[in-house]
């Protein structure tokens, strides 16, 4: 076990390589210079070569993306050439807002779908049953940033104006600075709505998935043994049916990671988020080279890792699984 | 892949990314089409019968029968020009001569709803195929000849699949730069089809893994049939039902993909009519004039919800040891 999970970790080596490799080179092909930017109104064709041997941006591209690697390696993500901040800072200052909202929106994810599912699966074909996977086909058609709009009607602009509609109040202990609001319940305030739309989409995804799974689980012949031998219903659905039809459920979570990136940036986008998600579009459509750099390591990285833990994760769920 | 290698046999059926009814296809298809049950009858047959028989599914079916008629015949329906700006009437509430109501630019939104079926619908389709077009011969030839053309057609894959798929795809659309118009459209179209692609590769190349040790094909080649021959007439064929059901799914997710891209202000660039664009420009008005992100999003809503039902629906008559 402990030889698998070494050699997966020094499989994320590559992956993350690749993909850090592929955008450097992709970011510099976009049209548009940062140094450009960067002078703004006081641009001389002088300045702008000074500046660009300044930041190294004048030597060829694997030469730089080499030299970037080369003080990643020392703990150095890079200097924003837009910002002048040290990329790594504003990352970490970026990363819990937008692991927050991905945590919590998998936790609304599951508690809406473990139970509809079990109702689904346990009903089939009678009215919950239909209810469940009717909303549960609504809930996969309709993207994030939709659902977060009906939200911020129904929660800020109607109702009173019960939940803040953009903005960010940090969880007591993580604010960057000593202008941020800090309040758990200010942050809970700020957190639900997005939580919600992204959650939802991921909801309606798991429940279909789960209650598929445990249809399947609950006509196996280790069931009707369990049923034979008197094991109470409850018990048979929570131990032996919902523990191995969350195997393929856990894929999908993990599959689904790329999507939550996504839906991140969208639904920090709409709620005017102070995230990661913000922070990677935004350096995108500055051309902020280094900022990208920095966003798509951090990505690359939670997308392996978690890629990882999933697999890991099988052998919690059914103990048949090792790995060499 | 980064997480393929270590995936356990029981999760085989499990294919990364898109909607939840992909999510649901099996990767590796051993026999593409249900065993028959009416020999009198062909499998494609026997699937439309089923079909037919499936409401939901032919709930879906009009729902995009009708999206079509929409965006074939835009310029006939829509009642004003969706792009021409109109200062003395902006912010309508819906009402007879404007049933969805106006913008901040005075322009009705029914008809920039109704222009925007194509765009959606457009990018949506051809993306899909584009990714089919290029995605299914990889497949084949990576599966059929095996070996380093396998490893190397596969790694190329890999390498796509190892990126979340919406920064691939925003990247794709930051280097293509976004303009307005069929030019536009054909750039978005280009950035989700290559995001796509590896998906119908790794579905292709499972199903081809497992029909090539089948019998008939060992039977084709004893009698000299050309490769080229034998999987395109022998192979493919087999393969079609997930590549069907793939397809009509896909859709849906690529309807998602673009209107997320001109959300965030990367898809088709105005005046061209698209309901991402359209639902992020009114955000700022929608607090009184809650129609304006309204119907946007409905329509994307609808749309997707309509190539959901049908694929749906598709996947049961097709395979139905998956319903």
């Amino acid at each position: 076990m402990s030889i698998y999970i070494l050699r997966r970790l020094l499989g994320i080596v590559p992956t993350v390589l690749m993909i850090t490799l592929v955008v450097f080179v992709m970011m510099r092909s976009v049209p548009g210079d940062p140094v450009v930017a960067l002078l703004g109104d006081a641009y001389t064709e002088e300045d702008a070569i000074k500046a660009r041997v300044a930041y190294g941006l004048d030597k060829p591209i694997l030469v730089q993306y080499v030299i970037w690697l080369g003080r990643l390696v020392q703990g150095d993500w890079g200097t924003s050439v837009l910002s002048g901040r040290p990329v790594l800072k504003d990352v970490l200052v970026r990363l819990p807002v937008t692991l927050e909202l991905i945590v919590l929106s998998m936790a609304v994810a599951l508690a809406i779908a473990i139970p509809a599912a079990i109702i689904g699966a346990v009903k089939q074909n009678t009215w919950p049953d239909y209810t469940a996977t009717t909303v549960a086909m609504i809930g996969v058609s309709i993207p994030e940033f939709f659902v977060g709009v009906l939200l911020l009607l129904a929660f800020s602009f109607g109702l009173g104006g019960l939940l803040p509609s953009s903005g960010w109040v940090y969880l007591p202990g993580t604010c960057p600075s000593m202008v941020c609001g800090v309040s758990l319940w200010g942050n809970m305030q700020h957190v639900l709505m997005p939580a919600i739309a992204l959650g939802i989409g991921r909801a309606a995804i798991l429940t279909r998935l789960l209650r598929t799974s445990m249809l399947e689980v609950i006509r196996t012949e280790y069931v009707t043994t369990a049923r034979a031998k008197g094991v109470s219903e409850r018990r048979i659905v929570l131990k032996h049916a919902l523990k191995n039809a969350l195997i393929p459920t856990v894929t999908v979570m993990g599959l689904q990671v790329g999507f939550l990136i996504g839906g991140a940036i969208v639904v920090e986008t709409l709620f005017a988020m102070p995230g990661l998600g913000t922070f990677g579009i935004d350096a995108i459509f500055a051309r902020d080279y280094q900022q990208v750099q920095g966003f798509a390591l951090v990505t690359a990285l939670a997308f392996v890792v978690i890629n990882l833990l999933v697999d890991l994760t099988y052998t919690f769920l059914d103990p048949r699984i090792r790995y060499a | 892949m980064a997480d393929g290698d270590g995936l356990p046999p029981s999760t085989g059926r499990v294919i990364r990314g898109g909607s939840a009814g992909e999510a649901e296809l099996p990767s590796v298809g051993g026999l593409a089409w249900p065993a028959a049950r009416d020999r009198s009858q062909s499998p494609f047959a026997q699937g439309l019968r089923r079909l037919r028989k499936n409401k939901i599914a032919l709930v879906g079916a009009g729902i995009v029968a009708l999206l079509l008629v929409v965006a074939a015949f835009a310029d006939v329906l829509a009642p004003r020009s969706p792009i021409t700006a109109d200062q003395t009437r902006t912010f309508q509430r819906p009402s007879w001569e404007y049933p969805l109501g106006t913008d901040q630019l005075g322009r009705d939104m029914l008809s920039r709803i109704i222009h925007g079926t194509r765009v959606s619908l457009v990018v949506g389709v051809s993306s899909v195929l584009l990714a089919l077009f290029l995605g299914v011969p990889i497949g084949l030839i990576a599966g059929y000849h095996g070996g380093r053309t396998d490893t190397v057609l596969m790694r190329a894959m890999d390498l796509i699949l190892a990126f979340p798929i919406y920064l691939l795809a925003i990247l794709l659309m930051v280097i293509f730069t976004p303009t307005a118009g069929l030019i536009g459209a054909v750039k978005v179209t280009g950035a989700i089809a290559i995001v796509r692609i590896p998906i119908y590769a790794r579905l292709v190349r499972g199903s081809v893994l497992s029909i090539k040790e089948k019998e008939y094909i060992e039977a084709c080649r004893a009698l000299g049939t050309g490769s080229s021959s034998t999987l395109i007439r022998h192979i493919l064929p087999n393969c079609m039902a997930p590549i069907i059901v793939t397809t009509t799914l896909g859709i849906a997710t690529s309807i998602i993909v673009e209107a997320t891209l001109s959300f965030l202000g990367l898809g088709t660039q105005p005046p061209t009519p698209s309901w991402g664009w359209d639902l992020k420009a009114n955000i700022s008005f929608i607090q009184a004039n809650a129609w304006l992100s309204l119907f946007p999003g409905l329509a994307i809503f609808v749309t997707v919800l309509g190539f959901n039902l049908f694929g749906d629906g598709l996947r049961d008559a097709l395979d139905p040891r998956l319903k």
